[in-house]
This record gives C-alpha cells, structure tokens and sequence, in this order.
C-alpha cells in the first residue's frame, strides 16, 4: 500500500507514530513526520490506516 | 421526557457538583436524550460570566467533524468554552494561544510546542517520573488514609508540568500555587473569587516572560527552551504568555481529575481492580484511555461557525457559537459497545476527552505516562484500596474535578 503525507499540514502531534512505529517516526530535531517505510506490506495495512484516522490534521493518505 | 434538551441542565454546575457517583457522575439519561432527540440544541446560559448561548453538539461522530474541520469552525474568533473570559482568548483581553490559534498562526506554535511532546521525547521522562511516584506512594503509605485527589494526584502533574516547561524546582512552589488557582474558578471552597484567579493569572504571565529570558541566557532541554530558541516568528511574547497559561490549565487539574475519578471506578468494580492489578508490572494502553474516556476532564470546548450551514437539521449561521459536548460523546452507543460499563481492555474506544483535531490535547502522551507510572507504582506497593468516604464534586460545569476521594490503603 501506498502512503502519502501532507508535509504542508503536519505539526507533528505524534498519534502516527503511535498507532504504527514500523511506518513513522519523529526524531527530536525534525519538524515534520519521517516515513520510514513509504510502501508497506499489507500486514501493516491496520496500523496504518489507525494512523491515517488518527491523525488530527488528516495528513496522511493510503493508495492501493 | 417532558423537558426539552435545553432545560435538561446538561451545562449546569449543580449537575456536575451533585452527580450520581455510581453513573461516573454523570447525568447519562439525559446525555442519551439529547442525542437521540436532539443532537444539536441551542443553549441559553443567562448569566453574565457566561457566553450567552451556543448549539450543543453531542454525538461522538459530530464531535469529531467539528473538532477536525477547522475551515468550517474557528478556533480563532473568541471564546474557548462557556466561560465568556479566559486568559487565553484575545478577544476578550487574553494573550493568544494555540487553543485561539488557525492556520498557520497555528501550525508555526504547534510545531514548536509539539517538538516537546512527542513519543520519544515523552518516553525519556519515564524514569524521572517514576521517582516522583515513589516518593508520592512513599508518603501515601505513610498515611494510609487520605484524599486521593489531594495526596497523590496533585504532586505527579504538578512536578511533570514544571520538568516540560523547564521550571526550576525553587520557582514551582510559587508556581503551582497559580495553578491551583484557576483550576477551579468556580468553586469558592477552592478559589474564594474571580478575582483571584485573574491575578494568578497575571502573575503567571509576568513569570513566563521571565522564565523566556532565563532560557534565553541560559538554554536547558525543555520546552520553554525550545520556544525561545525557535524565535519570535515561530512564537511571539504575548503567544509565549498564552501558551504558559494555557500548558498550565490544561496539564494539572485534569491529569489529577482523570486519576481520581479511575481510582474512584476501580474501587467501584473489584473485577477491573483486579484485572489491572494482573498487569500492573506494565499497564496497558487500554486501561489509561479507558480512565480517560469515563473522566472526560473537560466536558466541553466551543468554536465558531465560519460559514452557514445545516449540522443535524439545525441551520447554524456565521458566527454562531457550536459547543463540543465531549463527556456526551464519550457515552454515546454509536460509537462504544455498552458505553456504560467500566472495561480497562476496551479495545474500540474513539473517546473525545484529548480532542481529535488539529487542537488536540498537546500533553496527551504526558499524561497517558504520569497516569501508567502511578498506577502502577500504588497497585503494586499496595495489598488493597478501599473507600473511606464519599467522592464528593468540584462545582464546574466545564472541569469536571474531583474535590475529595477519601481512600484507605493496605499495604503490600
């Protein structure tokens, strides 16, 4: 599956990296989200969908 | 039901002040009245400290869409919940705040502010937090009787905020004692009047200018280090002052109410109690949102209407008023199995306590924390929890605060 994020809206509040640290990290310098893994395999898809509701400024995107 | 949604007194200090322990205290028939026959009504409030009315939206499905669409409600045209002043709305004489923030304004504080509160910056406090839960449990056995809410959700917030913030520990006597202040406005058996919560407010503004310049000389790893160092594009003085006030309100009477009113349901459900006491080498995730669902700190938050629209065949217009009423939302069937029951391994649990949008409750992860490490350390160090006394309400319609929880521990 395929994930995008937004850049533009996010203000790192943390509730991805949360919901699926295989995918998404935050390191203490960064001003926006890391995508450690911009193409997962579908055991992740779960996870990552939390992580695309959760996200209170609903930056990220999920593909096929 | 003869009472319309309107005279049901859903935003009523007394409902709040005299709640129904065994119902979380909560007035829970009427929540489901409301959304069931009315999920969004006009309320009038009538008093001159109050906003004079605001569309009540209680289900949790519309919680979230106001919450999250901040085009279409505004976080930046006035006012935060039903009081008409508070310190953080400059619309009414406050300094700005991320609360009072859209947009960019937003995003350029929230960034800052966030750097500070992220996962693995809030896992680094584990160990620091710990000893505060320590010492606290420490002295709670020493006593064995006491007020939960006074003995051991007070310190842990307090001692967390101060650690963030980058309070030094010989201003945070000083410092907590404003906190404590504006907690609870309301309540003259804790804060005797208004007045005195507008001047520990002043006071704590005048001390995060302060506390800005010594961070400047003198940079430390906190947040207020963070603010300064990103500069005044990212945060302004008076955003600064703001944002002190608002980190301040939001992380110490609600991590202490959540605490206590967990602490009052596991004593009500020796089945949960016991549950918990089976994990309490590492407390799940489910137990603290679980605690936080039923506490709903806050019950409520307002935003403004920046368009025309229908929101559940209500015809809201510009400018209007629309209240978050969380706490209802947090009981709502369309979104939880028996919303009613007490369940620490809740796994389904969209609860609105934190927010769900770009205003989300930025101590989220702290506070999950303060809460893990301190149950852990009191169920573990502990044999039994009993009751001994009657929990009894702050008077607030808006911080939904716990006054006494008289409690008796056996040791371990």
């Amino acid at each position: 599956m395929k994930i995008t994020v937004d850049f533009d809206h996010c203000e790192v509040h943390g509730d991805c990296v949360v919901a699926a640290p295989e995918v998404f990290d935050i390191g203490d310098d960064d001003d926006v989200v890391q995508v450690l893994d911009d193409n997962p395999g579908e055991e992740l898809r779960t996870k990552v969908e939390t992580a695309a509701k959760m996200c209170p400024v609903a930056a990220i995107k999920l593909g096929a | 039901m003869t009472l319309t949604a309107s005279e049901l007194g859903v935003l009523s200090t007394d409902t709040y002040a005299q709640g129904d322990p065994t119902t979380f205290g909560l007035p829970l028939d009427h929540f489901d009245y409301i959304r069931d026959n009315e999920p969004c009504f006009m309320q009038e409030f009538n008093d001159p400290m109050l906003i004079e009315k605001a569309w009540v939206v209680s289900r949790n499905e519309d919680i979230w869409e106001v919450d999250r669409n901040q085009q279409r409600y505004a976080a930046d045209r006035g006012y935060v919940n039903m009081w008409k002043v508070t310190p953080i709305d400059p619309t009414m004489g406050g300094q700005p705040a991320m609360l009072t923030s859209d947009g960019e304004r937003h995003r350029a504080q929230r960034q800052v502010m966030s750097k500070g509160f992220t996962p693995k910056v809030v896992a680094k406090l584990e160990e620091k937090f710990r000893e505060y839960a320590v010492t606290i449990i420490d002295e709670a056995l020493d006593k064995r009787e006491f007020n939960f809410v006074q003995d051991i959700g007070h310190a842990m917030p307090m001692e967390a905020l101060g650690d963030v913030l980058g309070v030094p520990p010989g201003d945070r006597a000083k410092f907590f004692s404003w906190v404590d202040t504006f907690a609870a406005p309301f309540d003259t058996r804790i804060t005797p009047s208004f007045d005195y919560v507008m001047e520990a407010i002043g006071n704590l503004m005048v001390y995060s200018t302060e506390l800005a310049e010594a961070k400047r000389q003198n940079p430390g790893d906190d947040v207020m280090s963070r603010i300064v160092a990103a500069g005044a594009d990212a945060m302004s003085e008076d955003e600064i002052m703001g944002n002190v006030a608002l980190l301040a309100s939001g992380a110490a009477e609600s991590t202490r109410t959540a605490m206590s009113h967990g602490m009052h349901e596991m004593m009500r459900n020796p089945t949960q109690m016991k549950w918990l006491r089976e994990r309490q080498s590492d407390i799940p995730s489910s137990a603290i949102q679980e605690i936080v669902r039923i506490a709903s700190p806050f019950t409520h938050l307002v935003r403004t209407a920046t368009e025309d629209h229908v929101l559940q065949g209500q015809e809201i217009s510009e400018g209007d008023i629309v209240l978050m009423l969380f706490v209802a939302g947090n009981f709502d069937p369309r979104a939880f199995d028996n919303p009613r029951e007490f369940d620490l391994s809740r796994e389904k649990n969209p609860h609105v306590s934190f927010g769900r949008g770009p205003h989300q409750c930025l101590g989220k992860h702290v506070a999950s924390l303060e809460m893990k490490v301190l149950f852990e350390e009191l169920l573990q160090r502990t044999k039994d929890i009993q009751p001994n006394g009657d929990i009894e309400y702050v008077r607030d319609a808006y911080s939904r605060g716990v006054y006494n929880l008289p409690v008796t521990l056996t040791p371990a």
